[in-house]
């Protein structure tokens, strides 16, 4: 028997057994097959019809021999469905801890198989899908193994796949580490769990697995409830921290202001109303507390009153517990943080002190701008808001008034209410600031119809999202007026401030001014009860809808668009039936609109359904707006995952459709925004010299967004875009839209006295509802300018702020581990790039004027102010006398900071950043905490608002950042009301340490 | 000796014997019997294990397949042909190097060649030639068949069916007869399509038919339909041509339109 084994060469004679009458053959035939199948299972797929009605027949006794042998041969030919029914038929001879390949693709096709089963029965909402018990089965086997193995992400991948929340639980509670898991689990439900019912079961299950943990994390917890919009929850875990230790109040401290950064308004307020009245010491219970104003509905009330028990029997007992007294003190601050003044007023005290704004680049532009191109000139007036926003100054402004002054008609609305970008979250003299343009009580008002409605507007903007001390007013302004213009102001004023908060009354004020049926006010009336309904879904969209259909006026139908998309917003597959009824319409405004609808109630999911909806209506619509729409909403559906977008419309962006490109430019401005994306940039630089004049126009405004913060050094390719706007907005025979795009960009560029981004996402990876939406709006520019200020909604601080328990600012130290050149401000602009020769001694004179300043410097002061007063009007010498004391302050912060912008020895490969910071969104994977700092955060976030625990409390606190930007209110923009008596003293008090005007000397 | 070759060796010789006898239905039964204890054997196909009796075992196995193969033709069923046919294959192919060359091989081969050209499976007829080496393509057996492929090909069917008397082994008049009714349905289906009528002599002839009545046999059983009226054959059978299709090209001339529009519409 030397031979070697003999192999068979074929299964022609097993296969022949098959037909053998007797069983005990078919059997051993079976068998040999089975074990052969892998080298003749071409041979044995043309007598699987025999082998199958093996199988089907009752009376033979080894049908699952024969089931297993067809589903391999399916397997084989590919035919996964078939080889998977029969494996089930195999019963327990499929063996699923079988390592081979057919064991693993017909794993995953069951557990596909059974996912989509789950999935379609969850859908239809019924249990009529009979998903095959034989199916379950091997799918609860593979879970099993896989918690028992200890994979649990995998477990849970798959448990979050199939719908077995109970699974899922037993995963997470198996898992060796509840808390990593817990934040995996909650990372892969945001970023994969498509269908949004199903994402809050979901999270419904996470905080409920949560709350079981001995130590919770109570931030994750209190992320998941405001998903799933629960404040109540928020709430008690809010007064059970307070109630506790004072790290534990810092933790809540934290928690309020990470839930502040997600912007959702309407639940910040149902969080507060279901918190105790801070008024512990009152020994009476408040039992009807009627908490904040009016709009608290009574069922409110009754639901606190079981919570709002605990302080009461306490306060009855000790009235005057000190406990009690350091419980209502947290509330009070506690309050303070959700109603998201704390966060407004250190932003802006933040964003004035760091203030960097380049004077000269709205110089250059301002003189290089023909007087009588209106949209330039109002261009130009936007640039500035955008570059000065939330920073509270307006020296630009007051420094050109007569400039200003040929603003007219909806250019001075736009003017007027660029002040409120200008004195963006200036909550507390927000009113007493632009009081000189708003609609005199009485008929007294001598102002024009478009300064009051853009001072209206403007007051929107300042309270944009925090409107509870404006709405009152707004309200009444907007009861107050027939001028459509004024209503227009009031409309978009009430909408931003009441962003989201769904009140019905003032939803019905506004409805009364659409039925008006004019065309200007409607506009703006459809826009507002968008934004008043923000994600709500409601019915009300219904009524928008029908009255769109009914009215002739274009501009309310576009406005009555948008209003719907808003209502809408972030609803997903709730919003199909209202999407699929817009871009069916034959109105094709109304498709445009269904375009929004689509890019908002999918925003930021990267949904494939919503991508494709968007591509083909992007290549298939008949009419240019909704091709444009469909492209540009690409960018708010895809902002999750900005590398994708470029890759997603690069063919786009050469269609021959020049809608198309501008669409294709703006959806990569939106979703790239603040990222300095490499590909994007890559993507824009063509668009930015096409051939047509708009699509320059939006390819310089994306550019703009992508690059907002990004420095020469980290991105050559900012440098060389600042040149081109420049030399774009120096041309004479350019384009006014380009033009316009280039005034724009360079606003954006240096928003917010460049410091601040455009991000659409929160530091917690939430949607920023108020950036989102701002966007959306501000993308309707195209159709009215003053849209343009929305974009401000969108700025972000790029902060570091530390903050100790008092709510305070302390100085601390911590790193920044990366070149300093990377990441500072660009270079103020100088007489290098000043092309005109007219300026250039001036501008040499000012820097040496200010360099002698510091040296001597109360006598330049004297001088200074001297010179200036001789030029200026009269209005304007207290003012700058006023500046001349602050000059010395500014002074001294140019001195700290000198050592780091004037270096000249080799480049530190660090740097010390000091508390509050700028931290751009690139810098922040560098930012390193000092170990044996005095303070030690809560939880150790690079940027935005971080509460430090104070590890020497004993000693004194050194605190910074405690000069904040008092009152000055200014009428800057006054060219409308002219010289109002109370600027000079308004202005006397502003401490605005700008250049001084440095123009003059020449004359 | 292993005492289920031994057993199984007994089995055989009844069977043999039964087979000697010409006791067909005893052979059946005994044969499920071999084959039943066929399987327990290890050293067969598809396993071939090298046990101690491999040689002993393959042979019986392979006399007692070449056994149920004659005895297939003898009681004329020809799934039971096929199937022991090709279990009896491996042993010639795969184990031919272990074994002995079997006598019984070539008229076997033959034997199958000569089924599947009465079962007109002329495809797989080549298949099996091309497995066959050039010495036994020589094979008188073999080349029988080759031959009478060959005559079928071409149409002579008289040679065929005169091919009978030279048959080069006794199974073979079994096939022989089925091939002669093979070749006769052949032409009968040629006719009906080539003429609307024959006349009764003429359809003899061409049908090769001895006689009249044979052929209103044949009709009766296999071709109700034919009609025979005054002394001819009618064939009835639907001869309208089936209406070549319309091309629909009112349709066609549209849909290329739409795409053309489509395509000015993409980007």
């Amino acid at each position: 028997m030397a031979t070697a084994a003999t192999m068979v060469s074929s299964a022609g004679g097993l296969l022949a057994m098959l037909n053998e009458p007797n069983s005990l053959l078919k059997h051993h035939a079976l068998t040999n097959l089975n074990n052969f199948v892998d080298f003749f299972w071409p041979e044995i797929s043309t007598s699987v019809p025999i082998i199958e009605s093996l199988y089907e027949d009752e009376e033979f006794d080894q049908r699952q021999l024969a089931a297993l042998l067809v589903s391999k041969v399916f397997y084989y030919l590919g035919e996964l469905n078939d080889s998977l029914s029969y494996a089930l038929g195999a019963g327990p001879l499929f063996d699923v801890s079988e390592d081979s390949d057919y064991v693993h693709t017909l794993l995953a096709k069951a557990l596909d198989e059974y996912a989509s089963l789950r999935t379609k029965a969850a859908e239809s909402n019924t249990d009529a899908v009979e998903v095959d018990p034989r199916l379950e089965a091997i799918v609860e086997r593979m879970l099993e193994k896989c918690i028992e193995d200890g994979r649990y992400q995998q477990a849970i991948g798959m448990a979050i796949e199939c719908r077995r929340l109970d699974k899922l639980e037993e995963a997470i509670i198996r898992s060796d580490n509840v808390h990593v898991t817990l934040s995996y689990c909650m990372h892969i439900s945001h970023s994969f769990v498509y269908r949004r019912e199903y994402r809050r079961e979901v999270f419904h299950l996470l905080v409920k697995v949560h709350q079981k943990q001995p130590s919770p994390d109570y931030l994750s917890i209190c992320q998941c409830l405001m998903f799933l919009d629960e404040p109540q929850g928020v709430a008690t875990i809010f007064e059970n921290l307070l109630r506790s230790g004072k790290d534990d109040a810092l933790l809540a401290f934290q928690i309020a202001f990470d839930l502040v950064g997600n912007e959702q308004q309407a639940f910040l307020l149902n969080v507060i109303n279901r918190l105790p009245n801070p008024k512990a010491k009152t020994p009476e219970p408040a039992e009807e507390v009627p908490i904040e104003g009016g709009s608290a509905p009574t069922d409110l009330a009754s639901q606190d009153s079981p919570m709002t028990d605990g302080p009461q029997m306490s306060a009855e007992n000790t009235t005057e517990d000190p406990k009690e007294a350091t419980y209502a003190e947290r509330l009070t601050k506690l309050k303070g943080v959700l109603s998201g003044e704390t966060s407004i007023q250190l932003t802006l005290q933040f964003l004035y002190s760091h203030n960097k704004s380049d004077l000269l680049i709205l110089k250059t532009i301002k003189q290089s701008v023909e007087m009588r191109n209106s949209v330039c000139h109002s261009a130009t007036i936007h640039a500035n808001a955008i570059m000065h926003a939330g920073t509270t100054v307006d020296t630009f402004l007051r420094e050109n008034l007569d400039w200003l002054s040929r603003a007219t008609n909806w250019a001075k609305f736009s003017a007027t209410a660029g002040l409120g970008v200008i004195h963006k979250g200036h909550l507390q003299q927000g009113r007493s600031l632009m009081a000189p343009y708003l609609p005199q009580g009485g008929g007294g008002g001598g102002g024009s119809p478009y300064s009051e409605g853009g001072a209206l507007y403007a007051l929107g903007l300042i309270h944009a999202n925090h409107g509870e001390g404006i709405k009152q007013f707004l309200r009444d302004s907007l009861r107050n007026t027939n001028v459509e213009v004024i209503q227009h102001g009031a409309c978009l004023g009430l909408g931003l401030a009441a962003l989201g908060t769904a009140d019905d009354d003032i939803f019905d004020e506004i409805k009364n001014v659409l039925y008006t049926d004019s065309a200007v006010a409607g506009e703006a009336a459809g826009i507002a009860m968008g934004l008043l309904m923000v994600g709500t879904a409601t019915e009300k969209a219904g009524e928008m809808l029908a009255y769109a259909h009914e009215t002739q006026h274009e501009k309310i139908i576009r406005g009555l668009a948008l209003g719907i998309a808003l209502t809408v917003y972030g609803r997903e597959e709730e919003a199909d039936t209202l999407i699929e009824q817009m871009t069916r319409d034959q109105d094709p405004i109304l498709r445009y609109g269904g375009m929004y609808a689509l890019a908002l109630a999918y925003r930021g999911t990267a949904n494939n359904k919503a991508i494709r909806q968007l591509l083909h209506f992007a290549v298939s619509d008949v009419n240019d707006d909704v091709r444009r729409t469909a492209v540009l909403a690409l960018g708010f559906v895809l902002y999750s995952e900005p590398d994708q977008t470029p890759r997603i419309v690069s063919l786009l962006s050469e269609s021959y459709n020049p809608h198309v490109r501008y669409g294709a430019a703006l959806a990569v401005g939106i979703s790239c925004a603040g990222t300095g994306l490499s590909e994007a940039i890559s993507l824009l630089e063509p668009l930015t010299s096409d051939v047509v004049d708009f699509v320059r126009q939006g390819a310089l405004i994306a550019m703009a967004m992508v690059m907002v913060q990004t420095n020469e050094a980290s991105d050559s390719r900012v440098g060389t875009f600042r040149r081109q706007l420049e030399k774009i907005i120096l041309d004479k025979h350019e384009d006014t839209m380009s033009k316009m795009g280039a005034i724009l960009a360079s606003g954006i560029l240096d928003a917010g006295g460049r410091n601040v981004t455009i991000q659409l996402l929160s530091k917690t990876k939430h949607d920023r509802v108020t950036a989102i939406v701002g966007l959306a709006v501000f993308s309707q520019f195209w159709y009215w300018y003053p849209l343009i200020y929305f974009v401000s909604l969108a700025f972000s601080p790029t902060a570091f702020i530390g903050l100790n328990y008092d709510l305070k600012v302390p100085s601390f130290e911590f790193v920044s581990h990366a070149k300093p050149s990377l990441f500072e401000y660009p270079k103020p602009t100088t007489v290098a790039t000043n092309i005109s020769a007219a300026k250039l001694p001036t501008a040499v004179l000012s820097t040496s004027v200010r360099a002698k300043a510091r040296a001597t410097k109360k006598e330049a002061e004297k001088a200074n102010a001297e010179k200036s007063s001789g030029v200026e009007p009269s209005a304007v010498a207290s003012a700058s006398s006023g500046k001349g004391k602050s000059t010395d302050k500014e002074g001294d912060s140019m001195q700290v900071e000198s050592p780091t912008e004037k270096k000249v020895e080799p480049e530190a490969s660090f740097e010390i950043l000091v508390n509050p910071a700028r931290v751009v969104p690139a810098q922040e994977k560098f930012i390193k905490f000092l170990e044996d700092s005095r303070y030690v955060p809560v939880r150790s976030a690079p940027s935005g608002f971080v509460l430090l625990r104070d590890l020497r409390p004993d000693e004194p606190e050194v605190l910074s950042l405690t000069e904040a930007p008092t009152s000055n209110a200014s009428n800057a923009a006054g060219s409308a009301t002219g010289t109002q008596p109370s600027s000079a003293s308004a202005m006397s008090v502003d401490e605005e340490p700008q250049p001084p005007q440095p123009f003059e000397y020449t004359s | 000796m292993d005492p289920n070759l031994t057993e199984l060796c007994q089995l055989f010789d009844r069977f043999k014997a039964a087979f000697t006898r010409h006791d067909y239905e005893t052979c059946s039964n005994l044969l499920t019997q071999l084959k039943v204890m066929l399987t327990g054997f290890k050293s067969l196909p598809p396993l071939f294990e090298n046990t101690k009796h491999a040689v002993q075992e393959l042979t019986i196995a392979r006399d007692i397949y070449e056994h149920a193969v004659v005895l297939s033709v003898k009681i004329e069923d020809q799934d039971a042909f096929e199937r022991d046919f090709f279990q009896l294959k491996p042993y010639y192919t795969d184990a031919c190097g272990r074994l002995p060359h079997s006598p019984q091989e070539y008229p076997i081969l033959g034997l199958n060649l000569l089924r599947l050209l009465v079962q007109n499976r002329i495809a797989e007829f080549h298949t099996e030639l091309e497995l066959l080496s050039s010495s036994a393509l020589e094979n008188p057996c073999i080349k029988h068949a080759v031959e009478l492929e060959q005559s079928f090909m071409e149409g002579a069917y008289n040679r065929v069916l005169s091919a009978r008397q030279s048959v080069p082994h006794e199974t073979y008049v079994y096939f022989m007869d089925l091939l002669a009714k093979t070749v006769r349905d052949e032409i009968a289906g040629c006719s009906e399509k080539a003429y609307d009528s024959l006349s009764i002599n003429d359809a003899t002839q061409l049908l090769l038919f001895s006689s009249d009545k044979e052929l209103h046999e044949y009709i009766k059983e296999e071709h109700p339909e034919w009609e025979v009226q005054n002394g001819r054959l009618i064939f009835q059978q639907a001869k309208e041509a089936a209406t070549c299709k319309e091309i629909p090209s009112l349709q066609l001339i549209n849909q290329t339109l739409s795409y053309a529009r489509e395509l000015e519409r993409i980007v």
